[in-house]
């Protein structure tokens, strides 16, 4: 857990001195499982700022919502700080126009494991400092271990660090295990096509269109998606198979070199559709044949975004 | 008329109702609790976890895609038709069976009635189970509803131990449970105590009283930005509720399809005009929209509050909005606007 005075002062003295106008963190929500996003403007807001494992959402997803002359605040984890990088890449915000705080990210906690467990009634969810969580529900009190209720893109993170802020509020941690990472994807790949082709269809049978995967991914910014493109349409309209799976594979697709396995777009789905299998094969390919992993600084641009005069296929230059 | 239905001869009955209705009651799916038709080897879940199923009950009745009529390329085109097999939904809430009342007068006006909508409620009985233990996030009986409210149900059941008392509402309900004994007046007044009980252990949520008035004399109040800062615009307050009616009409061309797809107002695309001009451009405005159409246009059509307190949206926010601090908040706002 982060020391969250220290990270309030930092806070603090960054719209005290000015560096910032606006520091993008989080507040306690209205619920206990959901703290919210919030935007703090001035000093005496700070105050309400918390930063808690339950803090589920990627804060990059809003920098593309201010003009990009604003001198922003944020505070990063490890797939923040990348998603940020990855956006500072594509224009969408000069990095000297941001001021990063980072906190080294021991796992976001899935609410949805600890109603698993406890019922969908929670009263207060408290991290204690053995690694567990104590939760206490309408049905009673419960002693969770934390590594069990961690969203599987945590539990499998190589980068839990911030790469690149301007402070870092806590120690350093280990970096993850690259092999757990190719555990899912191979779970997936490993597959025979037919076997294949029904855990997607498992998937996207389930979705209905509310894009809620889009909006809380930073990485979706455009000013109007492929799907809301009418003239011509590119995929199906409705939640038919087709119209699902085309939504599936085309939103997949455009991460491709630009995801940063944070998992925002899985925890935001009200459908528990299971989706970062697509983005995390592209992102092992990335890795594979092109050695690159997205925003892991801010001048390398993703492979597709590049052309260079001796590409193999000639179609373009 | 009250009647005792034993927990153990509840799937004797599903089963026997399987042989004139197909049966949809609340399974497991994934994580949540789905309405899906009864198999043979059914597994009910509708006591554990979640309370409301995950999709309200109103997706079968307005699907969240669904054909409309088949054109070709070469002109004409043929209606398809409405679905009337017979159905009963076993164990709808309250707060979705009352949602389903409000949608009616939406889609069953006098002069304006969709066909699809109504063939299905017609063929659709609601057998509705009460909630004997409120789930902390639904505020039923702020909005006016209850627990074991009445509205839009065939019959009502309460959870008793081993039984469920059966509260036959209407004659169709009746021609459900015509084979069970009555209840004792006993059982009758266990239920109706438990039915007070869980009513009055809900706090109300917010205050409802001129609540209408402060959203209408406050449409340019800054308040709408504060409330919607976080908001990320996706569909899940609004596919979730079970009120939310809105639908956009999509010509499949290829297919040589018309269909009807859920849209929301939280969506950029749903005003956006050809013109390429869009009324309501942001966030604020779009959550103003959602606000306002449950807790003002609604009163001023049907004098209900279009929102049956289910709690989905506040479950289920990915960014942990609340509706109830959303209106908390309202009655903070000036109650009379000055005009210059
Ligand atoms: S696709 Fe999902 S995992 Fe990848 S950056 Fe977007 S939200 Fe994160
Ligand atoms: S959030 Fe889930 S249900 Fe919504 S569009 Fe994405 S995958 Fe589909
Ligand atoms: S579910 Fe939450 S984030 Fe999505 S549109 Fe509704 S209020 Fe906004
Ligand atoms: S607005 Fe929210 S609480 Fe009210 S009926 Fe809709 S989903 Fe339920
Ligand atoms: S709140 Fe929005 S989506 Fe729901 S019925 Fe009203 S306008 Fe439609």
């Amino acid at each position: 857990m982060p020391d969250l005075d220290a990270l309030k002062a930092e806070a603090k003295r960054l719209l005290d001195e000015g560096v910032v106008e606006m520091i993008i963190g989080f507040k306690a929500g209205d619920t206990p499982l959901h703290p919210q996003p919030a935007f703090f403007k001035t000093v005496e807001e700070i105050d309400r700022l918390v930063y808690n494992a339950l803090c589920q959402n990627n804060l990059a997803t809003y920098l593309t919502r201010f003009p990009k002359t604003q001198k922003i605040g944020m505070l990063v984890r490890g797939c923040e700080n990348r998603s940020v990088n990855a956006l500072v890449i594509e224009g969408q915000h000069p990095r000297d126009g941001l001021y990063l705080i980072g906190v080294p990210c021991e796992g976001i906690i899935d609410w949805r494991k600890i109603i698993e467990k406890t019922g969908e009634e929670v009263i207060s969810v408290f991290e204690q400092s053995d690694n567990t969580v104590l939760v206490e529900a309408k049905s009673g009190y419960f002693t969770l271990e934390k590594d069990t209720l961690l969203h599987e893109s945590c539990a499998r993170c190589i980068h839990p660090n911030p790469i690149s802020a301007d402070i870092v509020i806590g120690e350093l941690l280990p970096e993850g295990d690259p092999t757990l990472a190719r555990e899912q994807v191979a779970a997936f790949a490993d597959l025979s096509l037919q076997e294949r082709h029904a855990w997607f269809r498992q998937e996207a049978e389930r979705c209905i269109r509310c894009y809620a995967c889009r909006e809380a991914c930073p990485m979706c910014y455009c000013e109007e998606c492929f799907v809301d493109h009418v003239s011509p349409r590119w995929t199906e309209s409705g939640t038919t198979p087709a119209g699902m799976q085309g939504w599936h594979i085309v939103r997949a697709f455009h991460q491709t070199g630009r995801c940063t396995s944070c998992g925002a777009c899985e925890r935001a789905c009200p459908m528990d559709i299971k989706m970062t299998y697509l983005t995390e094969k592209l992102n092992q390919d990335m890795r594979q044949k092109y050695n690159f992993e997205a925003g892991m600084d801010t001048k390398t641009p993703p492979p597709f975004s590049t052309i260079t005069l001796d590409d193999k296929s000639r179609f373009i230059v | 008329m009250n009647l005792i239905l034993k927990k153990d001869d509840l799937n004797h009955q599903l089963n026997a109702w399987r042989q004139d209705y197909e049966v949809y009651a609340p399974q497991s799916l994934q994580n949540y609790t789905h309405f899906l038709p009864l198999q043979d080897g059914f597994e009910l879940a509708f006591d554990v976890k979640a309370h409301n199923t995950r999709i309200p009950p109103k997706a079968l009745f307005l699907p969240t895609s669904e054909a409309l009529l088949k054109f070709t390329r070469f002109g004409g085109y043929e209606q398809i038709p409405s679905e009337t097999s017979p159905r009963l939904i076993f164990g709808i809430r309250p707060c979705d069976a009352h949602a389903m009342t409000m949608l009616d007068t939406v889609f069953e006006q006098e002069r304006y009635t969709d066909p699809h909508w109504q063939a299905r409620r017609d063929a659709t009985l609601l057998v509705g189970l009460g909630c004997h233990e409120p789930c902390q996030t639904g505020f039923c009986t702020t909005v006016g509803s209850g627990p074991f409210n009445h509205a839009g149900l065939d019959a009502i059941l309460t959870d008793l131990g081993d039984i469920f008392l059966v509260e036959t509402l209407t004659e169709k309900g009746e021609g459900l449970f015509s084979q069970l004994e009555t209840a004792t007046e006993e059982q009758s007044a266990q239920a109706s105590v438990l039915q007070q009980a869980a009513a009055a252990s809900m706090p109300i949520a917010f205050e409802t009283e001129g609540l209408k008035e402060k959203l209408d004399q406050n449409f340019d109040n800054p308040y709408w930005e504060e409330i919607s800062r976080s908001c990320l615009s996706c569909g899940v307050c609004t596919f979730l509720c079970p009120t939310c009616f809105c639908f956009d009409i999509v010509d499949e061309a290829q297919r040589g399809e018309r269909v009807r797809n859920w849209d929301t107002c939280m969506f950029r695309t749903y005003s956006l005009e050809a013109s390429g001009h869009n009324p309501r451009p942001s966030r604020v405005e779009r959550t103003r929209q959602r606000l306002s159409h449950k807790y003002t246009y609604w009163v001023d059509q049907i004098n209900q509050i279009g929102c049956t307190g289910c709690g989905r949206c506040v479950r289920y926010c990915p960014v942990g909005l609340d509706i109830r601090a959303m209106l908390r908040k309202a009655h903070q706002l000036p109650s009379e606007v000055a005009h210059v």
